[in-house]
């Protein structure tokens, strides 16, 4: 961690992020408008003191639209990170540890998996649970699940010969207490930098399938959600993609600068 | 004018936070013929020296300032395509593992040969074929027709290593630098490779530069010596004068890590012997793979341990040593016949202190763990009992928050030590314990296993290749070969008179 704190990128990087999560929480309690009030005689209203950010088809104040939208997102991507690490810690190290049979088949599930689009699940479970975050947040977690896996996998691989993992053995520490206590720890660096990785990943998917309208349903703000909206008013008020845009942009580059110092 | 001549070098790494000067004004001469040896532990710059001289050192954070003259030409001035035509051709070199300095797609011959198409495009194929043959003929290959079209993984290590020497000289250069050419090979081998090299020497006179950071092994095959530690020569001059009265202190403390015949510090009549045995082996097989490969590894082995000795268990790469600890431990199950040990949880020291500490966990939780495991003990008894053993084995309690990989491979030895002592087993089994240290920490480490010994009255099989470290060591000692044991004794019966040829041959390899 210290190792971390010393590099450019990774302060940067941590800076942006909390400035974010700042201002999501901040959201939170208070917006200068009401997200979903239209007032039409504020449609498409440029930048102003009073709408910092203008306004949108149905006049509604983008920045307060941005603030709700981020919470939105943040909250789809965490929970399809977690989803996705936990899940890909359970099969990854399972597999990896033990190999074998067990390994194989597994692995081989996991590709059929990897195979599918996330687009593709969240399509499926839609239609099976209806649309909504919850829905989509399982979708694209266990869409992640691959991954991680396989991530978690070759580190164990790696690690479950080394003569520390014997050691431990000769200690009396069960496959549990190894597996846990010993091997994972060694996975953290990697996990991490898939934690990261996996966090950006959700919030463009999360944009991605809102755009296609699988994700969150309007009213309702979403980063995503407001950049596909404002596709068909580009020319006429470029403002309405440029702003939800830019934050996106904001959080992965945060984000994407602190996963890439920690391999630096 | 000399062959070559180092003026003055310096070597400076820029790749930390700080610059890092890895040579220091080192300088030394050679002429035709000469064999000088470059002794030093890890980090003393050596291999770095050896490295300029070929040319092979060219990276963009590091600086070299001096000269490096061979035939009045500063090899690091010149443009790299003339320090091309030396390289291979005028200047050779041989590298440490075999295994990998050969490229595993190509066959033996077409690598031998190479230095030959780079430098010699005038000869034909067919002259090419001949000359590999016959320089794989000359170090010693027996078949050379048949190593020539056979792949590097099907030559053993030194088989491999007598190859990679042929490549070197086929172009019949003036000067051959070898750096730590015998290290990864097996004792009986290292002596024919020693062999051949004072061979090639006689016969064409060719200049060699032998690394290496072992004493005695220099002392057998250079007349000159160069003494390095941290980049600086320490000493240096005739072979002869430097062994018979070393003037620098580190060259005399080199001198005497080297475990001597007749050094031993205690005898068998010291212990006390009365528990009995603590391990029994009797007609025991052990097996390794599964299926179609599960192959016999150790075969009919019998010998017994008495509590309180340290059993040495000698015998080179492949010969089933390791296997055998690990049946005895109960890591191996796959085994016939009867293994029998007395201590219902005995541990292991490993060879390599790099992976078998937890690099993800602290010294502290390390050596917690096994307490956690097996002890009853709350949290402050623990640590305490931590911050004790970390005492015992010569570290200090500052070295509780660190991880592995901020020690020295000295002091991680010491850790998987007290590791495998935390749970006070009656029985250790030290595979290899310090074959991957210096030599002056391998004594360090040596005296420590004495002490602990004696502290915790363990009991140890000490697995071993190094005769030498055996004898200064153990009580008893058991040769294998080829997975049999061929002969077990006292350590003094063994080494004044072994009765197996091959005993034999392995006192004479190591002398």
């Amino acid at each position: 961690m210290k190792r971390l704190l010393k590099s450019k990128s990774f302060r940067a990087g941590l800076v942006i992020t909390v400035i974010m999560v700042l201002v999501t929480v901040a959201g939170y309690f208070f917006s200068p408008y009401d997200p979903e009030y239209m007032d039409l005689s504020l449609k498409f209203a440029g930048v102003s003191p009073g709408h910092i950010m203008g306004c949108d088809n149905f006049g509604r104040d983008i920045f307060s639209r941005v603030l709700c939208g981020c919470r939105t997102t943040l909250l789809v991507a965490t929970g399809t990170v977690l989803i996705g690490c936990v899940g890909g810690v359970i099969v990854g190290s399972l597999t990896g540890y033990f190999g074998g049979v067990f390994d194989t088949v597994v692995m081989r599930i996991n590709d059929v998996i990897f195979a599918f689009p996330a687009v593709l699940i969240a399509l499926v479970f839609a239609s099976l649970f209806g649309n909504g975050e919850a829905t989509m947040i399982l979708a694209l977690g266990i869409a992640f699940i691959p991954s991680f896996a396989r991530m978690v996998r070759s580190e164990f691989i790696r690690n479950r010969s080394l003569d520390y993992v014997e050691s431990a053995r000769l200690q009396g520490a069960g496959n549990v207490r190894i597996i846990f206590a010993h091997i994972l720890p060694n996975a953290w660096p990697v996990l991490l930098q898939s934690v990261i990785i996996g966090f950006n990943n959700a919030v463009l998917a999360e944009a991605g399938l809102s755009y296609l309208g699988i994700g969150v349903q309007p009213p309702k703000a979403s980063l995503g959600r407001m950049l596909s909206d404002a596709q068909s008013y580009i020319r006429i008020s470029p403002g309405y993609a440029l702003f939800p845009g830019l934050v996106i942009i904001l959080m992965v580059l945060g984000l994407g600068l602190m996963g890439r110092s920690s391999y630096e | 004018m000399s062959l070559l001549s180092v003026r003055e070098l310096n070597i400076e790494f820029y790749d930390h936070d700080r610059p890092e000067r890895v040579v220091r004004d080192v300088s030394f001469e050679m002429e035709e013929g000469d064999v000088l040896g470059i002794v030093g532990e890890s980090g003393s710059g050596k291999s770095m020296t050896a490295l300029a001289i070929a040319g092979l050192l060219n990276r963009h954070d590091m600086r070299k300032s001096g000269r490096i003259e061979y035939m009045g030409k500063d090899l690091l001035t010149i443009p790299r395509e003339e320090l091309r035509k030396f390289q291979g051709n005028d200047i050779s070199m041989i590298f440490q593992e075999p295994m990998t300095s050969f490229d595993p797609r190509l066959r033996v011959g077409t690598q031998v040969e190479e230095p030959l198409r780079v430098h010699r495009p005038e000869m034909s194929d067919y002259e090419m074929r001949e000359a590999a043959v016959r320089t794989l003929a000359s170090v010693g290959l027996d078949d050379p027709e048949k190593a020539y079209s056979l792949y590097p993984h099907e030559l053993s290590g030194g088989m491999r290593q007598r190859a990679m020497i042929a490549a070197a000289i086929i172009t019949e250069p003036r000067i051959l630098i070898a750096d730590e050419p015998t290290t990864a090979l097996d004792v009986t081998v290292q002596a024919q490779i020693i062999r051949l090299l004072e061979k090639i020497n006689m016969d064409s006179h060719m200049a060699i530069l032998f690394i290496s950071h072992d004493m005695s092994l220099v002392k057998k095959l250079c007349r000159d010596v160069l003494v390095m530690r941290k980049g600086v020569v320490v000493e240096s001059g005739r072979s002869e004068k430097v062994y018979s009265e070393p003037e620098n202190e580190y060259t005399i403390s080199l001198m005497n890590a080297i475990p001597k015949k007749g050094a031993r510090s205690y005898r068998p009549e010291d212990n006390d012997l009365s528990e009995g045995d603590i391990v029994e082996v009797d007609g025991l097989n052990v097996y390794a793979g599964r299926r179609k490969q599960r192959r016999l590894i150790v075969k009919d082995a019998s010998f017994s341990v008495r509590s309180g000795e340290i059993v040495g268990l000698v015998g080179e790469s492949g010969s089933g040593k390791t296997t055998l600890g690990k049946a005895i431990l109960g890591i191996n199950k796959d085994v016939t016949g009867h293994v029998h040990c007395n201590d219902p949880y005995p541990q292991m020291i490993f060879q390599d202190p790099y992976s078998s500490l937890n690099p993800a966990r602290n010294v502290g939780w390390i050596l917690e763990e096994p307490l956690k495991l097996r002890s009853g003990l709350d949290r402050g008894q623990r640590r305490d009992r931590v911050l004790e053993m970390l005492e015992t084995v010569g570290l200090s309690p500052d070295i509780y928050h660190r991880f592995p990989n901020e020690l020295s491979g000295g002091q991680r030895q010491r850790i998987a030590i007290a590791g495998a002592l935390m749970q006070t087993p009656k029985l250790v089994i030290a595979d290899e314990p310090v074959s991957a240290l210096d030599v002056t920490v391998q004594a360090q480490i040596l005296s420590l296993i004495r002490e602990l010994k004696e502290k915790y009255f363990l009991t140890v099989i000490f697995i071993s290749h190094d005769l030498r470290v055996v004898y200064s060591l153990c009580d008893r000692v058991l040769i294998m070969k080829d997975g049999v044991i061929v002969e077990q004794g006292d350590t003094d019966d063994i080494y004044g008179s072994p009765s197996h040829p091959y005993t034999r041959n392995l006192l004479d390899s190591s002398d």
